[in-house]
């Protein structure tokens, strides 16, 4: 049985449609009315508003916290200064990726970290030998998401001075009327966006403040399926959907390595010794077997397909998330994750997991698509992500 | 400073693979913290003109194959020739007085007719376990994952010689393995003390009582790791022997040496620091170590992987054992046999007893009435104390590591009360006797021969912890997932006691041999 | 001339039913004779007092094999089963843990204990659950004879044992581990609080003279994993009307086969003619001759009972008396005039749609188990309370309702000998009602009558000997090719045309009835009749 969030009240008034799922024990809402496009809209235009509370939270502090952090994560946490957030996946000794989150340095020796599913425990199994304690404040902290092209406009209407200054992944201290805050220049949207941490007792108080601000700049309550949507088109993967925690794989096959999810790039291999730097020291050097890539899949293809039918193309109105098997020369060689119909971008996207060799980008894929109960292929290529990538966004 | 191959622990394990090893043509260096070699098998003056004879009793596993190889005979051992029968005094009636295996059993047995008819026929049986189950325990642990026709092959060949037992002692074997000591020796016998006697061995070092189930496995592997009886002088005599033998071979042994780390570099050991700082590299590095101390405590957490750090975690070493030496001006005197002097006593007239000791064991408790193996060495080596004098070894079984309210001095003169109080029961003048006394709880154990727990088998004999998952899966083959690291400690197959086949294994694994 | 059957099925238990139906469905004629005026065995519904039905003895079920409610069609004859809501654990300091159905709540409940173990869970069971497919067709086999020189057993043995194999090293270890380990130092492994590790162990020790700590217990947790109800795994339920509602739906369809059953038939003899059975001979003297007959009696009765050891080798004999059936149980049901309130979680609630564990810490199982070691029953017992009537009100009138509380440790042998059970039936009744008092403080107050069976009472009324509700210890000197009696293994006995198919054989106890179905399955494959 979900638990309502400590937002629960708010959004529980808005949500016209009942359209709720239930996000890590809690009920969070789908999307506040039936038809999802001025929300996703929302966040591309002007701003939504986002309640992210379910996400798992653990301070690290201590004297070895930074050391701590960068043994457990796959990068080097120590560079990170106080004030700056850092994005990082974790994985088990055999370099098998278990969650991704940010870690933000909030002091010398205070860290939070952010996780999609619980990890308490194998932070601490990790901590013997450092002086570190590790503290789950995941009820004790609520969370949203402001995100879009106005949310700087309307945090600065709702903190004051201060936010114009706080650059892409940075962290600052505020207070929204009474309330004490965290902010982070952060999201899920790969748009402009902050995260507002706020302690549940103040949490409607932010709430109420934040939408009042917002009022003038056309900011509208988001539920999860558009901001699904606009997670893709920023190439985010999400744990669960796009890769398997490793400890909840039932078998090896169904694990991915750092490489394998496509957070290679993080990956800080020249250093003392991490959880599972030996075995992902020993995958760059072989290769790795599966490779995560974005898919751009034909629209005019799909489109002929439809018509043979006599069908308009159709797609569903959110983003999906079934395993879509993917073919080379009519062999299985991967499969999409997730994906979306791009109301931005107007193109059909998806994230995918392909064997390495089909990773380049411009290769030519075939992608399953079932039309009238028969199932037949239409083809996708490779591409670039984030598929969508605004300036703002870093700015 | 550097060797081919650092020992670490010059206990009879240790001691063992560095003349194995040395004797192949290695350079070998041992490192023992204590200030003399011999590990938990060092004879030691525990009062002045008072001398032991190590920590344990039984010598009579000591592999032969070891004795041979060494030509320990050549270094000052010899063997018994016959084991001293065990005495089992009682509060009421005479006790029984029982050989071991092979010997008849003495006419002034105690015994009715119904058990001496029975412990032929039950000695029988063990014997020929004992015989079909020695293969076992003379090789290292089957690979049950291996993929090689010669491991298959030794597999095969393990269970055809259990096959050879023939159905009727198979069945039985499969049948009683699992059962707990208890029922068997119901099966078997009828006296309370005998069979209070004959279940002591088979809860020895774990942590069961006769009522725990797999017992009964525990006396059939160690009726079939008897290989003759016993060492002239005990685990101090084999010891010595082992000593000399290692530095004839070669090999150096430094003592007052006590390991800090083990260095290991990319996965893979190459060498030792000690306490004074001092470093030592080496090719290869063998830990004699229980499993906990090596792997824990001597390596970083950063040199290891996770999976195998876990299992090391889980290993069950929860000890049990207490040690008491006793200075006497005098025999031990048995009000229930007076006059005579008795080698090897045990304390414990029938199955609850034991069972109410363990139970206590379980919650933290001191036993009241801790079950005793006593050897009395002076009687065979009247040198080890002055003239008309003996010495008497006590191991006191059921004594908690784990003790509630943790272990202090007012703990340890409870302990030597209880101890002494059951003794006393049964040696009526035992206070006047005490010339003077020494007693180890098991926290004195792990601090003086660095035993994780106080556990003298380096890991809890049980069926979850022996062969190819002594002590763990991924390193019951002597090497580690550390590479160049061994083990070779009683925490390694075939397990504890003075047997000193884990330490020949572990060399033959160095070298390559099966 | 009286009829003869092809098969005489010598008790009504579930087992025996399970039997003859299988039997029947094969087109073979069959009769079932049943001692008492139930069908059932332990798996009994009875109207003790009046309005309340009391499933005497087993209460649960979980382990009833799927292939079984398939093949013999039992829904079609009223067999239903209600899943239990939750496992709640009161705790004597006024707090109390409940393990739901919903995993979510689960975590979270766990997590105010220990947050390592809530997280800690979803592992648990998924390795488990691998063990559990490793065993599961352990289950419906034939037990192979690892000494055998026949080819088939040797195949069959081959076959297990690559398939250990291939479950890889840490799966291996695993399951040597859980084998052989001790439920509480195997839950040590995985988990922290005591609160969580007490009444996850018991299932290690349900129907044994076991500890928590004593090894070898850790094996039977698997069977929670193996419980299955739809397919979801985990699941114990209740069946609407009783536990005996299970042995009637059997007996129905059995009867639907073309199976006779007769009730109040005990049959006081098998005859054996030149080691060979003909037939039965009831109380009353009535002969009924069948080509084959088959006990579901417990191995005891079965022999010492039915047969009688001048038709046995003195051998066998000698192995049969060594099995061992130390019956560690009891059985309280109660009348109640309204629901229990708790003292750690108030009022009706989901919490007590389940069964409900006094299993406070793992010491406190051990010591309860120590009691019973020296022939005594434990003062403080693990108890397993289920109150059936909050989901199915067909078993209590309205308002009212039925409490059946499994009771270990009462050891069949006390100290004064298995005959001092009669004046000891009230102490230990107190001892119970006193120690579910702690928890439930105005219990006394809403009991309307009370029924107190020590597994004396149980070998007096159920038939099963010194009590022992699994037909044997389920020791792993007695499991698999070792059940009842090495040699004996594989259903049929010294006797030929003498079979045995109840839980004293291959897989053992508990509302399985794998071995009824397997006994029929290897009967069947003989061409014996």
């Amino acid at each position: 049985m979900p638990e309502p969030t400590p937002f629960h009240p708010r959004t529980s008034a808005l949500c016209r449609s009942l359209f709720w799922k239930e996000w890590a024990g809690y009920h969070a809402v789908r999307s506040f009315d039936t038809v999802i496009d001025p929300e996703y809209f929302a966040f591309r235009h002007a701003a939504g508003l986002i309640d992210v509370s379910p996400l798992f939270k653990y301070d690290v502090s201590g004297k070895d916290a930074a050391d701590f952090l960068s043994y457990v994560m796959v990068r080097d946490i120590r560079k990170l200064q106080v004030g700056r957030v850092a994005y990082s996946c974790w994985c088990d000794d055999d370099g098998k990726a278990i969650d991704d989150g940010t870690i933000t340095r909030l002091g010398d020796d205070l860290y939070r970290v952010t996780s999609a599913e619980p990890s308490f425990r194998w932070f601490d199994q990790q901590a013997e030998g450092f002086d570190v304690v590790i503290s789950d404040r995941s009820r004790d902290i609520a969370a949203l998401s402001l995100q879009g092209p106005r949310s700087r406009e309307i945090l600065k209407g709702a903190v004051g001075s201060g936010v114009e200054g706080l650059r892409f992944f940075r962290v600052m201290e505020g207070k929204i009327g009474k309330t004490p805050v965290h902010i982070t220049r952060t999201g899920y949207t790969g748009d402009l966006g902050y995260e507002i941490w706020v302690e549940p007792k103040g949490a409607l108080a932010v709430w109420d403040a934040i939408m009042e601000a917002g009022k003038i700049h056309g900011i509208r309550a988001a539920g999860l399926d558009a901001m699904d949507i606009t997670r893709i088109e920023a190439g985010f993967i999400l744990l669960g959907v796009d890769y398997k925690s490793s400890p909840h794989c039932d078998i090896e096959e169904q694990k991915s390595s750092a490489y394998e999810i496509g957070l290679g790039r993080l990956v800080n291999l020249d250093r003392p010794s991490f959880i599972g730097q030996r075995a992902l020291r020993e995958e760059k050097e072989r290769g790795s077997e599966w490779a995560m890539v974005g898919l751009d899949i034909s629209w005019e293809e799909l489109e002929a397909l439809y018509d043979a039918y006599g069908l308009p193309p159709h797609l569903p109105a959110q983003a999906w998330r079934e395993n879509i098997p993917l073919y080379k020369e009519g062999r299985q060689i991967g499969r999409a994750t997730s994906g979306t119909w791009s109301p931005t971008l107007k193109q059909n996207l998806a994230l995918a997991t392909v064997e390495a060799e089909f990773g380049a980008l411009g290769t030519h894929l075939e992608i399953e698509v079932t039309v009238e109960w028969e199932r037949r292929v239409v083809p996708a290529t490779v591409v670039q992500t984030p598929f969508f990538n605004p300036q703002r966004k870093r700015s | 400073m550097s060797a081919e191959i650092i020992v670490i622990g010059a206990g009879h394990n240790g001691l063992t693979a560095a003349g194995l090893l040395a004797k192949a043509g290695k350079r070998v260096l041992v490192l023992e913290q204590a200030e003399v070699a011999g590990g938990v098998g060092a004879g030691a003056e525990f009062h002045p003109g008072y001398r032991g004879t190590g920590l344990l009793h039984d010598t009579t596993a000591v592999r032969k194959a070891v004795i041979e190889e060494l030509s320990l005979h050549s270094h000052g051992l010899s063997l018994r020739g016959s084991e001293p029968p065990v005495f089992s005094p009682a509060l009421e009636g005479k006790g029984v007085l029982v050989s071991s295996g092979r010997e008849e059993l003495p006419d002034d047995h105690g015994l009715s007719d119904w058990d001496v008819e029975y412990t032929a026929a039950f000695r029988e049986f063990l014997g020929r376990v004992g015989a079909a189950l020695s293969p076992v325990l003379n090789a290292p642990p089957p690979d049950v994952f291996a993929t090689g026709v010669g491991d298959l092959l030794s597999m095969l060949k393990t269970g055809l010689s259990l096959r050879k037992l023939g159905r009727t002692d198979l069945l039985e074997f499969l049948r009683m393995g699992p059962m707990c000591i208890a029922d068997v020796l119901n099966e078997w016998f009828e006296s309370p003390i005998l069979k209070a006697q004959m279940a002591a061995p088979a809860v020895r070092g774990s942590f069961t009582g006769p009522w725990s189930p797999g017992t009964a496995l525990f006396l059939l592997l160690q009726t079939a790791s008897k290989e003759h009886a016993g060492v002239q002088g005990g685990p101090a005599g084999l010891t010595a022997a082992l000593l000399s033998a290692a530095k004839a071979n070669g090999a150096e042994v430094r003592t007052g040496s006590r390991v800090q780390q083990i260095l290991v570099s990319r996965g893979r050991a190459t060498g030792v620091s000690l306490t004074t700082g001092e470093t030592f590299g080496a090719e290869t590095i063998l830990s004699t170590c229980d499993p906990k101390q090596t792997i824990l405590k001597f390596i970083s957490k950063l040199d290891i992987p996770l999976a195998f750090r876990n299992d090391i975690r889980n290993v069950r070493m929860r000890g049990t054992t207490a040690k008491m030496w006793l200075a006497l001006n005098g025999p031990l005197e048995f009000s229930s046999r007076p006059g005579r002097t008795f080698e090897r006593i045990r304390i414990g007239e029938e199955l609850d007893d034991l069972e109410r000791s363990f139970d206590g064991a379980k919650y933290g408790a001191l036993p009241q009435v801790p079950h005793l193996d006593i050897w009395v060495p002076s009687v065979s080596d009247p040198t080890l104390a002055p003239s008309g004098h003996h010495v008497a070894s006590l191991l006191v079984h059921f004594v908690p590591y784990h003790l509630e309210g943790g272990w202090n001095d007012g703990a340890r003169t409870k302990l030597e009360e209880n101890v002494l109080s059951t003794l006393g029961r049964y040696v009526p003048d035992l206070k006047k006797k005490i010339v003077a006394k020494e007693t180890l709880t098991p926290v004195d154990l792990e601090a003086r021969y660095g035993l994780t727990e106080g556990h003298v088998d380096q890991g809890e004999p049980a069926l979850d912890q022996l062969l190819f998952m002594r002590p763990c899966q991924s390193c019951s083959h002597y090497a580690t997932p550390v590479e160049r690291l061994y083990l070779g400690g009683s925490g390694s197959h075939p397990g504890g006691g003075m047997t000193c086949a884990p330490g020949r294994f572990a060399a033959r694994a160095i070298l390559g041999k099966k | 001339m009286a009829k003869s059957y092809d098969a005489i099925i010598v008790g009504g238990g579930h087992n025996g039913l399970v039997c003859a139906a299988y039997l029947a469905k094969a087109g073979r004629s069959v009769l079932v004779l049943e001692r008492r005026h139930v069908l059932g065995g332990a798996a009994v519904t009875e109207e003790i007092y009046p309005g309340f039905k009391y499933s005497v003895c087993s209460y649960v079920v979980s382990l009833l094999r799927p292939e079984i409610i398939r093949d013999l069609q039992l829904p079609r004859f009223g067999l239903e089963i209600i899943p239990l809501k939750c496992s709640f654990s009161p705790l004597p300091d006024g707090d109390a843990l409940c393990r739901w159905d919903d995993p979510e709540l689960t975590r979270r409940e766990v997590a105010r204990f220990s947050p390592r173990d809530a997280e800690r869970l979803p592992e648990f069971s998924k390795s488990l659950l691998k063990m559990s497919q490793f065993v599961k067709p352990l289950l419906s086999l034939t037990p192979p004879d690892p000494c055998s020189k026949n080819p088939n057993d040797l195949l069959e043995l081959l076959k297990v044992g690559r398939r250990a194999r291939d479950l890889g090293p840490e799966a291996l270890t695993r399951l040597v581990k859980l084998m052989t380990m001790s439920s509480a130092d195997f839950l040590d492994e995985w988990f922290e609080s005591d609160v969580l590790k007490a009444p996850m162990s018991v299932s290690g020790i349900i129907g044994t003279f076991l500890g928590v700590r004593s090894p070898g217990t850790a094996y039977v947790m698997l069977h929670h994993y193996m419980g299955e109800i739809d397919g979801a795994f985990r699941s114990w339920g209740f069946a609407r009307g009783g536990t005996g509602q299970i042995s009637n739906a059997i007996a129905d369809s059995a009867r639907h086969f073309g199976a006779e059953i007769r009730l109040e038939a005990p049959v006081s003899e098998v005859k054996v003619h030149r080691g060979k059975s003909t037939g039965v001979v009831l109380e009353g003297g009535e002969e009924i001759d069948a080509k084959v007959v088959i006990s579901a009696l417990d191995p005891h009765r079965t022999f010492f009972k039915l047969v009688g050891p001048q038709h046995l080798d003195p051998d066998f004999t000698a192995k049969m008396k060594r099995y061992r059936m130390r019956g560690s149980s009891g059985k309280v049901n109660l009348a109640l005039d309204g629901v229990p309130e708790f003292v750690s979680r108030p009022g009706v609630g989901p919490h007590l749609e389940g069964d409900i564990a006094i299993a406070p810490s793992v010491n406190y199982l051990e010591r309860a188990y120590d009691e019973a070691k020296y022939g005594n029953f434990s003062s403080k017992p693990y108890m397993n309370i289920v109150i059936p009537s909050l989901v199915d009100p067909s078993v209590a009138p309205p308002g009212k309702h039925v409490m059946s509380i499994f009771v270990q440790y009462a050891p069949y042998h006390l100290k004064e000998g298995a005959s001092a059970w009669p004046e000891k039936r009230e102490a230990f009744g107190n001892a119970v009602i006193d120690t579910l008092a702690e928890y439930v403080p105005k219990i006394r107050d809403q009991i309307l009558h009370q029924q107190v069976l020590s597994p004396w009472d149980i070998e007096q009324e159920m038939g099963l000997t010194e009590g022992n509700i699994f037909h044997g210890e389920l020791g792993l000197e007695q499991l698999f090719f070792l059940r009842p009696v090495p040699d004996w293994a594989k259903y049929r006995t010294p006797i030929r045309n003498f079979w045995m198919c109840a839980s004293g054989t291959h897989p053992g106890g508990g509302i399985m009835g794998a071995p009824g179905a397997n006994a029929a399955g290897e009967l069947l494959k003989t061409g014996a009749i």
